[in-house]
């Protein structure tokens, strides 16, 4: 009887096999899943067996044979990563991410994956939401409504923690009280500064740390960049709050459209220098600042506001607004009480300072705004 | 390889001509890459079974093995033959364990012992990625077992270890010490097709004898009258450190030549000890049961417990170490059957009170459990928050991750207590048990004290070994029963002895003027812990003049050819003027002036409250003053106090005076508890 522990070492001797494709190492797998063998006979077999089962060719037998003789010394890692905590998941294993199988599939599933904290978390609804490292308030902003709706509606938040946009992802879903899965951009045993600020959400059950890099490995860009495939595989559907025209938000999502993955993209500002408009042009599908769906949106409604009212309504709102700024100095909560409008303040807010005909004053919160005359134009601080 | 062609190197590396045959089955096993756990006698030729085989690998040995007397020995006796092996212990230096290291990744070392505990040392985990390992290696496996005698929480880890192992790859588990109960659970914990070799463990040279006294004097008697006839060198081994000395501090007042060892010497010391041991120095070493442990010394020839050992396993194992040279050995127990005002013996209260006291209540696991729910924490903090001894939070930590409900985790350079997310509740059922067993052990080691069977017999049954055909090697059969006898004149010198025997404090260092002191008695011995206590809380009145006529006795053998230019006496925490009145009728006597000065300038608690020394540290520092330090420049000053637990009042005192310009200062204390902590 195969004890799962047993096969742990041969798990990680496979997994870090250098110079050998994720698709064939599951490839493999696979193989010996049809011919009922577990790994740990596979990594025993003879070598004609190699040959005949499993077609290895010369490299791979040369590869397999030295990984053998790493055994051992594997045995030692695993035995201190299980003592400290962490667990390690195998693709055969049933508590590995159903979600991350089905989007990635043979091709690019991770053989082995490292966690620490609750497993299960991996099982429920996911999403990713992902954007630049320099991302705007507005983006950030972004990130909190996504993460506070997903955290309502039970579906885990899955982030890089890089800075921007995957802290503020992570910061938002613990505020709600969501669930989330922190992937990491280095081996999951370097991470000390994270288990000890997310400690208790850790051990409550809420977050989720993972890591597919060997366990001791530090963080290296190209780590960073590997494991943002890793974001989008555990998650169903992509939030992007914000992009520029290069870089490893750029890419994640060209190469998730290019799979037909669901992302969605935060439609920005006229102000704004990204490149969301690139990526919804592109296929990608855009969003609001709440994160729904905008139907009909095109391009060239860039130089408008983002609100999605019917026009009528829309040109009333405006007049009723611009008639009662003329007249003071409001909040935007304000507003919204005395013209009973069923907008959400952030949503107000933006419309206000898209508006030329109205002013921000003074920046402080709360802001107040008011329509623009000769004297104010010239103390706004624009 | 065949045997034939085994036998062939093995004379040549070795310098033996032939294996037994057990030997060669364990070692062909081996060589095929299988697993073994082999049980059989000291002395037997187990380490054979695993030093041949590891010459013959590609790669590196690994001995884990919690002995490291025995380490030493043989890595000596290895390196002469010309095999490279080496040990890394606790003994060594950073360095040198460091050095070892090394050589061990560039495949310059053969075979390395290690001791358990190293599964937690960064440096060697790392280590392990990059040696090329050819065969695991557990000595003492009972140590793995928890219904062994000898359970080591640190050998968990390497169990955890071995279950993670390659399959092919060779694996031996040895042993001296398994009863079937213990085998059958080591071979459960290393399972994956291992096969179990075991011979005969008792000896047959071993003549054993019961001595039932009616106090713990009688055993001084006989003893003082009866070592000497015994043959060649041995052994007495008492139930605590404080004995060790006592018995020991005995037969040099009666001229038996001996010397007193226990675990908290220095390891210069025990090496000494050990050297002297083997070259039949003394007559006796007096020791507690660590003492013995992998000493390949053949011709031990009696050993003698002045305590019951906790079951009749411990007391095998403890006598197992005696006569490997197969000639005629004396094995005696003492056990003082008298029993106490609730109608226990005595000397059950000494193992009873270590199953009972095994683990921490119940109550202070929770603490533990909840202080680590809210943050990580490593062992000095936890003992800081929860207020708890060192060796309970250990026992605590070990349960506890035990049971998978915390876990240690590393960080750069500390390691940090996690709770797990999930962790199951405390169980606390197996602790009851444990308990259990261990009480049903120990009356099992009554039985033995009291049964009219030939004691071999019992202990062959206790142990599984195949028994004997005849039984003729002890005071139930062939021999005649000891009894205790002693001449007026040696009970004499007992009595000379308790009233001139006083013990050292010790609390010299190199920043203070403070020297090693003396208290008049032990705490619990006599009845001076008793007056103390009836004093203090009880409302018993000043301390009366037999402790005043001891405290002296102690004072003018240890000190009294010293000058002294004032005493003073540690201001009271709780129980008011007891101390300063006896101080003053010492000064009268001494005629060496009093000083009322010494004061404490805050509140503390009574030292007692506090379960380890950092928080005992925190307590006392910066609390007392001198309040004219003037007087105390160059002065020679006598320090009174009634009680010395850890010292660390005695010792900040002595700081402060040094500061002040003390020249010399001196702890003079009724009575010294045995233990303190950290």
């Amino acid at each position: 009887m195969n004890n799962i522990k047993q096969e742990y070492a041969y798990w990680i001797a496979l997994a870090h096999l250098p110079k050998m494709k994720t698709a064939r190492k599951n490839e493999l797998i696979v193989k010996c899943f049809e011919e009922k063998l577990s790994i740990v006979d596979f990594f025993h077999c003879e070598i004609s067996d190699w040959y005949k089962l499993f077609s290895l060719n010369e490299k791979e037998i040369i590869l397999f044979n030295d990984a053998k003789k790493e055994l051992p010394n594997y045995s030692f890692l695993v035995e201190d990563l299980l003592e400290q905590g962490y667990d390690i998941i195998p693709i055969t294993s049933p508590d590995y991410s159903p979600i991350m199988k089905n989007n990635m599939k043979r091709a690019y599933s991770p053989p082995l994956i490292y966690t620490k904290g609750n497993k299960q978390i991996m099982k429920e609804d996911s999403i990713a939401i992902v954007g630049s490292r320099k991302a705007e308030d507005i983006s950030l902003e972004f990130t909190d409504n996504v993460a506070k709706t997903a955290s309502k509606e039970y579906k885990v938040i899955v982030s890089g923690f890089a800075k921007g946009v995957d802290k503020q992802a992570l910061d938002s879903a613990i505020k709600y009280r969501g669930q989330s899965i922190i992937v990491l951009p280095q081996g999951i045993t370097t991470f000390k500064s994270g288990f000890k600020k997310y400690y208790k959400q850790i051990i409550e059950g809420d977050v989720l740390v993972l890591s597919t890099f060997h366990p001791k490995a530090p963080w290296s860009v190209q780590l960073a960049m590997g494991r943002n495939p890793i974001i989008y595989g555990l998650a169903k559907e992509i939030y992007v709050a914000e992009s520029s025209e290069k870089g490893g938000t750029w890419s994640g999502v060209v190469d998730g459209l290019r799979k037909g993955r669901s992302i969605f993209v935060r439609i920005p500002l006229s102000s704004e220098k990204n490149a969301n408009n690139l990526l919804i042009q592109k296929g990608a599908i855009p969003v609001n600042n709440q994160g729904n769906k905008i139907e009909n949106y095109s391009i060239s409604e860039i130089k408008e506001s983002v609100v999605s009212e019917p026009a009528s309504a829309f040109d009333d709102i405006d007049s009723k607004i611009i008639k009662l700024l003329s007249v003071g100095e409001f909040t935007s909560k304000e507003i919204i009480e005395k013209l009973k409008i069923d907008w959400t303040s952030r949503k107000l807010i933006n419309y206000l300072k898209q508006n030329q005909s109205i002013v921000v004053l003074d920046k402080k919160s709360p802001m107040k705004f008011t329509i623009k005359t000769k004297k104010n134009s010239q103390q706004s601080l624009f | 390889m065949t045997r034939h062609e085994a036998e062939i190197k093995l004379k040549r590396i070795f310098g033996f001509d032939k294996f037994y045959d057990e030997q060669w089955e364990t070692i062909d096993m081996l060589l095929r890459g299988k697993r073994m756990l082999l049980i059989e006698k000291t002395g037997y030729g187990k380490s054979l079974c695993f030093q041949f085989p590891a010459t013959q690998f590609d790669g590196i040995t690994v001995i884990f093995s919690p002995l490291i007397a025995l380490m030493r020995d043989q890595v000596n006796s290895l390196n002469e033959k010309g095999i490279a092996a080496k040990h890394i212990n606790s003994e060594q230096t950073y360095e040198n364990n460091s050095q070892v290291i090394q050589d061990a990744i560039n495949g310059k070392i053969k075979i390395l012992y290690i001791a358990p505990e190293r599964q937690e040392n960064q440096e060697w985990i790392e280590a392990t990625r990059k040696m090329n390992l050819s065969m695991i290696v557990i000595d003492e496996a009972h140590t793995i077992s928890v219904w062994g005698h000898d359970f080591r929480p640190s050998f968990r880890r390497i169990i955890n270890l071995v279950q993670l192992l390659p399959k092919d790859l060779p694996i031996l588990a040895t042993t001296a010490t398994a009863t079937k109960r213990v085998q059958a659970d080591i071979e459960q914990q290393i399972s994956g097709n291992l096969t179990t070799i075991r011979g005969n463990l008792l000896r047959e040279n071993f003549n054993l004898f019961v001595i039932e006294t009616k106090s713990e004097d009688e055993k001084l008697l006989w003893l003082a009258e009866n070592i000497n006839k015994l043959p060649g060198t041995g052994l007495l081994y008492t139930g605590t450190r404080v004995n060790t000395e006592i018995y020991a501090r005995w037969f040099d007042f009666v001229g038996i030549n001996s010397t007193d060892y226990n675990a908290g010497l220095d390891g210069d010391t025990r090496k000494e000890i050990e050297k002297g041991l083997m070259s039949n120095k003394w007559k006796c070493v007096v020791s507690t049961n660590a003492l013995g442990m992998g000493i390949d010394k053949p011709d031990i020839r009696f050993i003698i417990h002045a305590q019951i050992p906790a079951s009749p396993i411990h007391y095998y194992q403890e006598i197992g170490r005696a006569g490997r040279d197969g000639q005629k050995t004396y094995i005696i127990l003492f056990y003082n059957s008298k029993k106490d005002d609730d109608g226990i013996p005595e000397d059950y209260k000494l193992p009873k009170a270590f199953v009972d006291g095994g683990r921490p209540s119940i109550k202070k696991y929770q603490i533990v459990i909840n202080a680590v729910k809210q943050e990580q924490l490593g062992e000095r903090q936890l003992m800081k928050i929860t207020n708890m001894k060192q060796t309970q939070i250990r026992v605590i930590k070990a349960d506890l991750i035990e049971q998978e409900i915390i876990k240690e985790v590393k960080f750069d350079r500390s390691k940090k207590y996690e709770y797990q997310f999930n962790a199951p509740e405390l169980d606390t059922a197996k602790f009851n048990e444990l308990r259990n067993a261990k009480l049903k052990d120990l009356d099992s080691m009554l039985e033995y004290v009291f049964t009219t069977e030939p004691r071999m017999k019992f202990l062959c049954e206790y142990l599984g070994d195949k028994p004997p055909n005849k039984f003729d090697n002890c005071d139930n059969s062939k021999y005649k029963k000891r009894t205790v006898r002693p001449d007026k004149s040696t009970i004499e010198k007992l009595t000379e002895f308790r009233e001139t025997y006083f013990p050292t404090l010790e609390v010299e260092s190199q920043s203070s003027n403070i020297t090693n002191g003396v208290a008049s008695s032990y705490y619990g011995v006599s009845n001076v812990g008793a007056t103390l206590h009836r004093c203090k809380y009880e409302n018993g009145g000043d301390f009366p003049d037999f402790l005043l006529k001891l405290m002296l006795k102690a004072f003018r053998k240890t000190f009294g050819d010293k000058h002294f230019d004032m005493i003073v006496y540690v201001p009271p925490t709780t129980s008011g003027e007891l101390l300063k009145n006896f101080a003053e009728k010492i000064s009268y006597v001494l005629k060496v002036p009093i000083s009322h000065k010494l004061v404490k300038q805050r509140e503390t608690q009574p030292q007692k409250v506090f379960q380890n020394g950092y928080l005992k540290r925190e307590n006392v520092s910066g609390a007392f003053n001198y309040t004219e330090p003037n007087e105390i420049n160059n002065k020679n000053i006598l320090l009174v106090d009634d009680i010395f637990d850890s010292g660390t009042t005695i010792k900040e005192i002595g700081k402060l005076l040094t500061n002040f310009g003390a020249n010399l200062i001196v702890p003079l204390v009724i009575a010294r508890t045995v233990g303190g902590d950290i």
